[in-house]
């Protein structure tokens, strides 16, 4: 027996609150109550992932079926068959979903202050996007992951296309054109698991390969594998799909890049972790999920180089740290995966800072442009000085967080036996470094040639959320232990109990 | 697509090719080895619940999976909407390219021919009420609130056809929108009863296989859409429970849903 819940309270709250404020808001449309709707939603979400106790959540209430007895069972210890849909609530889960979370608190509080007055489906979809990403991270259901990756793909086409402009719309047409080819190729894959092993249940998939193999179909699991792998680079803007994900953050609202980047994390750590639970122990695997990690890297941080604006060298940085992400994911080792978890959870973080600094631009008539030099540091040091900050958490400069994630990583490496890995790490922090200084130099110190806004008003919440994840950015680089004994457990007990 | 041309294009056909031959020579190779699996244990328990098996499965032991189904047809037409210019948001303090605004279509009724003219109405109401039929035999028979929020729309879009801008079932944008929120809000909070007797959400209540529930809830639930099945080996007596409140709440979300995307592209969308 064991003390853990079938039926734990917070599971379907996370879930349920956005979804139904979402329907609210886009059915309010226009009216001033939106904005007190979307921050106490958001707050009530936020609130909920931080006391929440851990557990499962069996949506549908029908129990576990226990083929060594014949009898059914509400306790999750006993390794039946699950018939509900199956949701886990755990540690890493939980600093996943407050961080998401509070990014979401602190991007409503700015869409509700800084957009036009339309903001009802906007909103929706923002508090979709974090309900997908809440799902994808919480799921052991491969059904119910496919769903949250095709439903996720199109409220990122929402949210981009509520940006409004040409080039958002292109972005959001195109990113939505490959989800056809994509979200499908998610499908095929969890049909054929479903076909060889009878369960949707990712941890029954699991059993039912470790105890009974796949009958001689191994080719048909390579053939999941490569469909799982398309998915992966889609939801999470891998290699050689990084243009669709690039162009999605760079034409949204640097706020709702900031929701956005966080579900494409959430997306990498669980699908990645999916995959190696399922394909781990196959020939090969491990070998092209490093290999589209190191190439997303690279690619990414290089034509960020090449960005003459703010926003799409920040695009191009995400994308590039997502291949640190799941370059970690991909090694396989336990210390692999715990320095890739926390590398998302620090990207997430330090990614927030620097989008939140370009929303400030913003209030001075758009000024992201490289090839400007505006001189805001005069107008706002404060501003120029957590933009330098976020970069230096970055590019992996202690003591900010970003350092902490990316010695366990070049460590993983070298242990793994990949030294030339732990060189390209490097590599991608100092390139990161220059991109970054390259546009705040321009942008922020060097002497203005063009006129931008003298007094511009930025709101409140712009700074308190920026300094906010500032202080997370140094608290978690000085004591990276804050995080990790929430990702560690996770990883060391087998990723579920 | 420009983008398709030339190199790319054909590296697109190559992988198109390969991702063909993957799926098409696994199912070759899965035909007659697929595992059963979950399903023998769904298929045993069935009865409980609905008589027609597929409403069992889809609004019961996956009940959660096809609310997000639902919340999909939803989101589709949020986004459709807002690509041709509802709920588009710009930035206050800075100037930006107005947004696109969709015109409505040009609606030439006059070449209509007269059958068609004056069997039009007559048509849609006949869809409509083919629709509720649907909705409301749905735990015995093989429809739903899918099928039933499909079949009224295409009688929204029938008559719009026949009859132009004015049609006789012209449905206001705040109704269409109405309705769908009440549609997926209603599926999402169908949830609730389950959840707060049992700590399970979207427990089917009435059903109540496990026999969890309270018993007043099961009959507040349970009695109101109870069956019987009259066999020559007897009686026998079940109940659907939430099924048939599930599926009116999912027509009304896709009536909602595919009549904004309706309306959205006949009457196009000017913000006020």
């Amino acid at each position: 027996m064991t003390t853990i819940p079938s039926n734990l309270w917070s599971i379907p709250l996370i879930v349920a609150i956005p979804l139904l404020a979402a329907i609210v808001v886009n059915a309010l449309y226009d009216k001033r109550a939106i904005r007190y709707i979307s921050i106490i939603s958001a707050l009530l979400t936020l609130g909920i992932s931080i006391i929440s106790p851990y557990g499962y959540h069996w949506f549908t209430g029908h129990p576990a079926f226990d083929p060594t007895t014949f009898t059914f069972t509400f306790d999750p210890g006993i390794p039946g068959f699950r018939l509900s849909l199956e949701f886990f609530f755990g540690p890493m889960q939980q600093i996943m979903i407050v961080i998401s979370s509070l990014i979401l608190v602190f991007c409503v509080i700015m869409a509700t202050s800084g957009l036009t007055k339309h903001q009802g489906p906007y909103l929706a979809m923002i508090f979709l996007l974090f309900a997908s990403a809440a799902i994808i991270i919480m799921v052991n259901d491969l059904y119910h992951l496919w769903i949250a990756v095709e439903i996720g793909s199109l409220i990122v086409v929402g949210v981009v296309v509520g940006s409004g402009t040409s080039i958002s719309h292109k972005a959001a047409l195109k990113y939505a054109y490959f989800s056809a080819i994509c979200g499908s190729g998610l499908a095929i894959a969890l049909a054929l698991l479903l076909g060889i092993t009878g369960f949707p249940n990712v941890s029954d998939v699991v059993r039912v390969i470790n105890i009974f193999g796949v009958g001689g179909m191994e080719t048909i699991l390579y053939i999941s594998f490569g469909f799982f792998i398309l998915s992966w680079m889609y939801a999470g803007g891998l290699a050689p799909l990084h243009p669709l994900k690039s162009e999605v953050y760079g034409a949204s609202y640097p706020h709702a890049t900031a929701v956005l980047q966080a579900q494409s994390k959430l997306m990498l750590v669980a699908i990645g972790i999916i995959m190696l639970r399922i394909f781990g122990t196959l020939p090969f695997v491990k070998e092209v999920m490093i290999f589209l990690s190191i190439i997303t890297m690279m690619l990414g941080v290089v034509i960020a180089l090449l960005q003459i604006d703010f926003r799409w060298i920040i695009a191009y940085l995400i994308i590039s740290h997502s291949g640190l992400v799941t370059l970690g994911i991909a090694l396989g080792t336990k210390e692999g995966i715990i320095g890739g978890i926390f590398q998302a959870v620090n990207d997430i973080i330090y990614m927030s800072v620097l989008l939140f600094c370009c929303e400030a631009l913003y209030y001075f008539g758009g000024a992201t442009s490289t090839r400007g030099s505006f001189g805001i540091a005069k107008k706002s040091p404060w501003l120029c000085a957590a933009v330098l900050l976020g970069a230096f958490a970055a590019s992996g400069i202690p003591p900010f967080n970003g350092f902490q994630s990316e010695i366990i990583l070049i460590q993983a490496s070298i242990n793994a036996g990949f030294p030339e890995i732990a060189v390209i790490i490097l590599m991608v922090s100092v390139t990161t470094l220059i991109a970054l200084l390259r546009a705040i130099y321009r942008i922020f110190l060097k002497p203005p040639e063009n006129e931008v806004a003298a007094n511009a008003q930025i709101p409140k919440s712009i700074t308190i959320g920026t300094w906010l994840f500032i202080i997370l950015t140094i608290i978690i680089g000085v004591y990276p232990d804050i995080a990790l004994r929430f990702i560690v457990p996770f990883v060391e007990g087998g990723f579920l109990p | 697509m420009n983008e398709l041309r030339g190199k790319r294009g054909i590296l697109a056909v190559i992988a198109l090719l390969i991702i063909g031959i993957g799926f098409l020579s696994s199912l070759f190779e899965l035909a007659g080895n697929v595992r059963p699996g979950v399903s023998q244990i769904y298929n045993s328990l069935a009865h409980l619940v609905a008589p027609n098996n597929i409403a069992t499965w889809v609004y019961d032991w996956r009940g959660y999976d096809t609310l997000l189904e639902t919340a999909v047809i939803y989101v589709g037409a949020v986004v459709s909407a807002m690509v041709i210019g509802r709920g588009v948001v710009q930035m206050k303090s800075c100037p930006q390219e107005p947004p696109a605004q969709s015109k409505p279509l040009e609606f030439h009724i006059e070449t209509l021919t007269v059958i068609l003219k004056y069997l039009g109405l007559p048509a849609a109401i006949l869809l409509f009420s083919y629709g509720i039929m649907v909705v409301t035999a749905s735990s015995t028979s093989g429809g739903g609130g899918f099928q039933c929020g499909v079949i009224m729309t295409a009688a929204y879009l029938l008559a719009a056809i026949f009859y132009g801008k004015n049609n006789p079932i012209r449905f206001g944008k705040r109704f269409i929108i109405g309705i769908g929120a009440a549609g997926l809000g209603g599926y999402t909070l169908l949830g609730l009863p389950g959840f707060l007797t049992t700590g399970f959400w979207q427990y089917n209540i009435g059903a109540d296989v496990w026999g969890i529930a309270p018993s007043i809830m099961r009959f507040i639930f349970g009695e109101p859409f109870r069956l019987s099945l009259v066999l020559k080996e007897g009686v026998f007596f079940s109940s659907p429970g939430i099924i048939p409140l599930i599926n009116v709440a999912e027509a009304f979300n896709v009536i909602g849903a595919i009549g904004l995307i309706y309306f959205a592209f006949i009457y196009g969308w000017q913000e006020e």
